[in-house]
């Protein structure tokens, strides 16, 4: 009994990281341009399955595989960034925000398809970034992947929080996100800030991929979700706010794992989306409040 | 615009050329299919299937034939189905695995007389007197008895847990089992529905433990399947698993570890990959060939379907009302099974559980369940 409830807890910690990195990403774009990334979803789906075909190229006998691709899923997925941010933003940067997300839905359809049509429809696993075994924390076996999972997701949450916090690209893109006209008039390069800010939303939401890809499988037709899931923890945790939207993603996973648990998965959806519409209602502004100036 | 880009966008791409076979008057059948969206998989095998058949007709017999994409929405198939009737006079349409698809195209090819062959299982779909709907894949109250069957009668579950996808194709599939255990005298202690968004299973099989299950019987999707046997296996819950038809599929087998698969169980029409020999080898060796992949029952229920219409066309039925007839009124021995219209355009009629040993990922045909609804 006290082992399956250590088991969903750490179930429930290494998703909601996973969705914590998916909804970063998302709120890192919000930020930005104030305007919602509707392909980001189909970018998450994007690197798992680069990171199912990077674990091709090694040897079958490499160790940490997963561990091994991370560098190269975050490289491909940035570049993916910084040609969303070509394709669906620069061209519409004085367009209203409407503009961009009708756009960015296209880039996420053309992603989805694009990947049904070269690699074909079906679910994959992605590389696993230890080993399969298991390791006995006070008379409870936790899996090493599942651990591996919570791990390499804190560190890329640190990392992002040190790099918007701690750093002077960091200080310029929150300046950017808050005011561009005088972020520019300061000199900050808002547009050059901007496509960064897509690229490391993309490299975030690689990783999210690759740490989903080998626990829950990956499927060209995964970005929905996940959007959707980015969505909500978004609205729960307030517009534009990173920790908000990490608070809001672990909410999701809570529900979907001890909830579910507890009582069902029609059950806990129903409670998240009761507590969605109270949050609507009490906290329109999210629980931390609004950091995004406008909402599309 | 989410429903109308895939179609602007593959319709082009797929469209593939017409085969010209031999010197009689060529007769031109439309392939609708599913191949982008949730259905890709299944719609893909569906596509694959027909064009296997569709390259290879009888001798005597040309077809042309084109294909187009009905990616996930009833209206982007509509106009695929109107679009083919309109360019293509086809005697037959290759039609979507969809259910919802189906239903808005059955009307449609009802007014037009034209035959659609396809493996959906919406039971509702020769339920409501269309002449045109022939469907070469058993329907859930086939499949699901084989299903329910298997678990009491041979592995002598008393206790199952059922979860299944909160999708209509998973309720339908609960339904059918709760119906066929509740005559056999079995009350499942559990029925789960999951949503196909939830990615942890883990909780639903706690559940099932908790509950006192003594099997584990799955109606999920195939990403899901693939889940709940690797997570059943990671919990240690050591319950023997009767699943879906999604399980049968070799993609599905693929996000498995064979020792993961050990004690697991499926119904499904056919296994096309489980044959060695014979023709359905033959089948499975040219299919790899022609498409890179291995086949599955879907692909297979196409095939045997469109070759049931080129057997049509190869006796002198060069019309879509004489396909119709034609499919109505004859037995046509297929790979997969013996095929015959039970009246209302339900083609198949035995299922088979297939089983994997725990050291491999192709499965072994264990139990054949011949005529289960009474039509022989």
């Amino acid at each position: 009994m006290i082992e399956a409830a250590a088991q969903l807890a750490v179930n429930a910690i290494a998703l909601g990281a996973i969705y914590a990195l998916v909804a970063l990403g998302f709120v890192l774009v919000i930020g930005a341009v104030g305007a919602v990334n509707f392909g980001h979803g189909e970018l998450v789906m994007l690197g798992g399955m680069v990171a199912v075909g990077a674990a091709t190229l090694l040897p079958a006998d490499t160790a940490l595989p997963g561990l091994v691709v991370l560098p190269a899923v975050l490289a491909v997925m940035a570049v993916a960034g910084l040609v969303v941010a070509a394709v669906a933003y620069a061209p519409l940067r004085r367009a209203p925000p409407t503009s961009v997300f009708i756009a960015t839905i296209a880039v996420g359809l053309i992603v989805q398809h694009g990947v049904t049509a070269g690699i074909g429809p079906e679910p994959r696993r992605g590389p696993p970034l230890v080993d399969g075994g298991v390791v006995d924390i006070a008379g409870i076996g936790l899996s090493h992947q599942q651990l591996a999972t919570i791990a390499a997701a804190a560190a890329l949450i640190l990392a992002v929080h040190v790099l918007l916090q701690r750093t002077r690209f960091g200080r310029r893109l929150r300046a950017a996100a808050q005011d561009p006209e005088m972020a520019r008039a300061i000199g900050i390069p808002v547009p050059i800030t901007i496509a960064v800010s897509f690229a490391l939303a993309a490299a975030l939401a690689g990783a999210a991929g690759l740490l989903l890809s080998n626990q829950y499988l990956v499927t060209p037709t995964d970005g929905g979700m996940l959007m959707l899931k980015a969505y909500i923890a978004t609205v729960i945790g307030g517009w534009g706010r990173i920790w908000g939207a990490a608070l809001g993603a672990f909410a999701i996973a809570v529900f979907e794992t001890l909830v579910a648990a507890a009582a069902s998965y029609l059950v806990a959806e129903a409670l998240l989306y009761v507590g969605v519409l109270a949050v609507l209602a009490f906290r329109p502004r999210g629980l931390f409040g609004e950091a995004a100036g406008r909402r599309a | 615009m989410r429903r109308l880009l895939p179609i602007l966008l593959t319709t082009a791409a797929l469209t593939a050329t017409p085969v010209a076979a031999n010197a009689t008057e060529p007769v031109a059948v439309s392939v609708l299919v599913p191949i982008t969206g949730f259905l890709a998989l299944e719609g893909t095998a569906q596509r694959n299937g027909a064009v296997l058949a569709l390259d290879n007709p009888p001798p005597g017999v040309t077809v042309s034939y084109q294909v187009a994409d009905t990616a996930t929405s009833p209206e982007v198939a509509v106009t695929a189905l109107q679009r083919a009737l309109d360019r293509e006079n086809p005697v037959a349409i290759a039609a979507p695995i969809f259910g919802t698809q189906m239903l808005a195209m059955a009307p449609i090819a009802d007014r037009a007389g034209v035959p659609l062959i396809t493996v959906s299982g919406t039971a509702k779909l020769t339920e409501l007197g269309h002449k045109v709907v022939y469907r070469f894949f058993p329907t859930d109250a086939v499949v699901k008895v084989a299903q329910a069957r298997y678990a009491v009668q041979e592995l002598g579950a008393s206790k199952p847990a059922i979860l299944y996808q909160t999708t209509a194709y998973g309720q339908s599939g609960r339904e059918h089992l709760v119906r066929t255990l509740k005559e056999l005298g079995v009350e499942p202690v559990l029925q789960e529905a999951i949503d196909p968004g939830i990615r942890d299973l883990v909780p639903a099989l706690e559940r099932a433990r908790a509950a006192g299950a003594d099997s584990l019987l799955l109606q999920l999707h195939s990403g899901p399947t693939a889940l709940a046997v690797r997570q059943a296996h990671g919990l240690g819950i050591g319950l023997p698993i009767v699943a879906g038809s999604a399980m049968h599929q070799p993609t599905t087998a693929a996000l498995v570890e064979p020792v993961e698969l050990k004690g697991v169980c499926a119904e499904t029409a056919s296994s096309p990959v489980s044959d060695t020999d014979g023709e359905m080898a033959a089948f499975a060796e040219a299919y790899r060939k022609r498409f890179g992949t291995e086949p599955d029952a879907f692909a297979l229920g196409q095939y045997d379907g469109m070759r049931m219409v080129l057997a049509a066309v190869a006796d002198g039925a060069r019309t879509p009302a004489a396909v119709g007839d034609w499919l109505a009124g004859h037995r046509y021995r297929g790979l997969a099974m013996t095929y015959v219209s039970d009246g209302t355009g339900n083609m198949a009629h035995d299922a088979v559980i297939v089983c994997y040993d725990g050291v491999g990922r192709v499965p072994a045909v264990v139990k054949r369940y011949d005529a289960v609804d009474g039509v022989k």
